[in-house]
């Protein structure tokens, strides 16, 4: 669908309308607040953002850097936005209980977990929780960074590009909301899904490019396989 | 090389570097020059050059700075040593620190602080070679790099000088009209509204020469603004779906 991109203080609305992220009203008019693309589906309007630092939302899974332990009970989660998360002992995946074993033995700092966003306080507090399916603590592999405006195009719609890219190169793949991206796999595969990431984050614009990286894929393995 | 000062600053209409009174310098705009920064603008305005570079919103420090109600906007003006004749001592002193202060004024009006509270925005102006009007082309600089960071904004908020030379009102002064005019009158609006977020004055003019002068710098704001659009659009447009 062609979507017009928009810049800061671009009107484009008039009236009653329901507004979305990324636009504001001033009297009758609405205009743009951000660089993106403009969507008016689903009755109201809204600014795609194009670029951008990622913001945390409720429901979202990222994948965060333990920095270390707060009040005893808590750990100081890095997930990459302006704002530093807290995993409570409760929202570990198993039963800890910090007056017995300190929890930076339970979980060091540097180490890598895969969470679930559970709540953001209007003060801008955020709680991640590992009691969500899927969010596990992250052992071995490697971490790339993506620009979070981009992380929807290496999921790809209903999944399809994370599912494609492990299914052909047979690595193991967790993308987080928040720019993140976690590859395990032999070295030259996880080699190889690392460029592809950074070729989807560079190419996100272009339209048919999950069949292009497949094509990449194919060609790739044919390499490997042919030594 | 350094010129003293002409005897003429308008010749048959023209000025010294060939342009009419209401004319600007030739202005170019790019977006996203910086990889590692979160936005960035480079301007090559007459014999300027700009390069502004954004980061944020992103966690404060020092931590006290912080204001729990909205980000704090931060804006560094700085000219390198090579940026002028005289090669120009590094580091911060008055002028660039009062560059920096109604820098951040102008923008600190469009930037929607409220949303970001804890935060700080860190703008970064440097000047890699000057030829007058400095202030007004970070400016120009700094608002396409916030929007390029995805900082949610009112408007862009392009700048121009007017000033008078020779007794003759003109548009966008370059050094030597600078440096030997009469007055300088740098202006920062938000386009949209007609709001005003920078006036300053340097030299004397009479209210009448004021009003003409204002009149022609919010004219240059407005070219300036559509080369913004444009920057903007050329780095994020093109084959985008």
């Amino acid at each position: 669908m062609e979507r017009k991109l928009v810049i800061p203080g671009e009107e484009i609305a008039q009236g009653k309308v329901k507004l979305g992220e990324g636009v504001y009203r001033d009297g009758d008019t609405v205009y743009s607040s951000v660089l993106g693309l403009l969507d008016t589906t689903r009755g109201r309007v809204r600014v795609i953002p194009l670029t951008g630092r990622y913001f945390p939302k409720v429901g979202d899974f990222v994948i965060g850097t333990v920095v270390g332990t707060i009040y005893e009970t808590a750990w100081e989660v890095d997930i990459n936005c302006p704002y530093s998360a807290t995993l409570n002992a409760s929202d570990y995946y198993r039963e800890v209980d910090p007056f017995r074993t300190p929890l930076c033995q339970v979980m060091s700092p540097g180490a890598t977990v895969y969470a679930y966003v559970r709540e953001v306080t209007p003060n801008r507090r955020i709680y991640i929780t590992l009691r969500q399916r899927g969010c596990r603590v992250i052992r071995g592999g490697r971490l790339v960074e993506i620009s979070p405006a981009k992380v929807p195009r290496v999921i790809g719609r209903k999944r399809s590009m994370i599912s494609m890219i492990v299914k052909e190169t047979g690595c193991r793949m967790l993308v987080g909301q928040n720019g993140i991206v976690w590859i395990m796999g032999k070295p030259e595969i996880a080699d190889l899904v690392e460029r592809l990431v950074k070729k989807i984050e560079a190419e996100a614009h272009t339209s048919g490019l999950t069949d292009r990286i497949k094509e990449t894929i194919v060609k790739e393995r044919e390499k490997y396989e042919g030594r | 090389m350094k010129v003293g000062e002409p005897e003429e600053f308008i010749i048959d209409g023209k000025r010294l570097d060939g342009r009419r009174v209401d004319e600007l310098r030739p202005l170019k705009i790019e977006a996203g020059v910086l990889k590692r920064a979160d936005g960035s603008a480079y301007v090559e305005w007459g014999g300027n050059r700009v390069l502004a570079a954004c980061y944020g919103p992103r966690e404060i420090h020092p931590r006290h700075e912080a204001n729990p109600q909205r980000a704090v906007l931060r804006t560094f003006y700085s000219m390198a040593p090579f940026s002028v004749y005289e090669r120009k001592r590094p580091g911060p002193d008055r002028r660039s620190m009062e560059i920096s202060k109604v820098t951040r004024q102008a923008l600190e009006s469009v930037v929607f602080t409220h949303l970001y509270p804890m935060t700080a925005i860190d703008v970064f102006i440097e000047i890699l070679q000057a030829q007058a009007g400095t202030r007004c082309a970070g400016i120009t600089a700094a608002s396409v790099a916030l929007a390029d960071a995805g900082i949610p904004m009112r408007d862009l908020v392009p700048a121009c000088a007017a000033g008078k030379v020779g007794g003759h009102i003109v548009l966008d002064l370059f050094d030597i009209e600078d440096n030997y005019g009469e007055a300088d009158l740098p202006v920062a609006i938000v386009p949209r509204t007609g709001h005003v977020s920078l006036l300053q004055m340097d030299g004397n003019l009479t209210q009448e020469e004021f009003e003409q002068a204002f009149k022609l710098a919010v004219e240059g704001c407005m070219q300036v603004y559509e080369k913004q659009k444009e920057a903007l659009i050329t780095r994020y447009g093109g084959d985008k779906e």
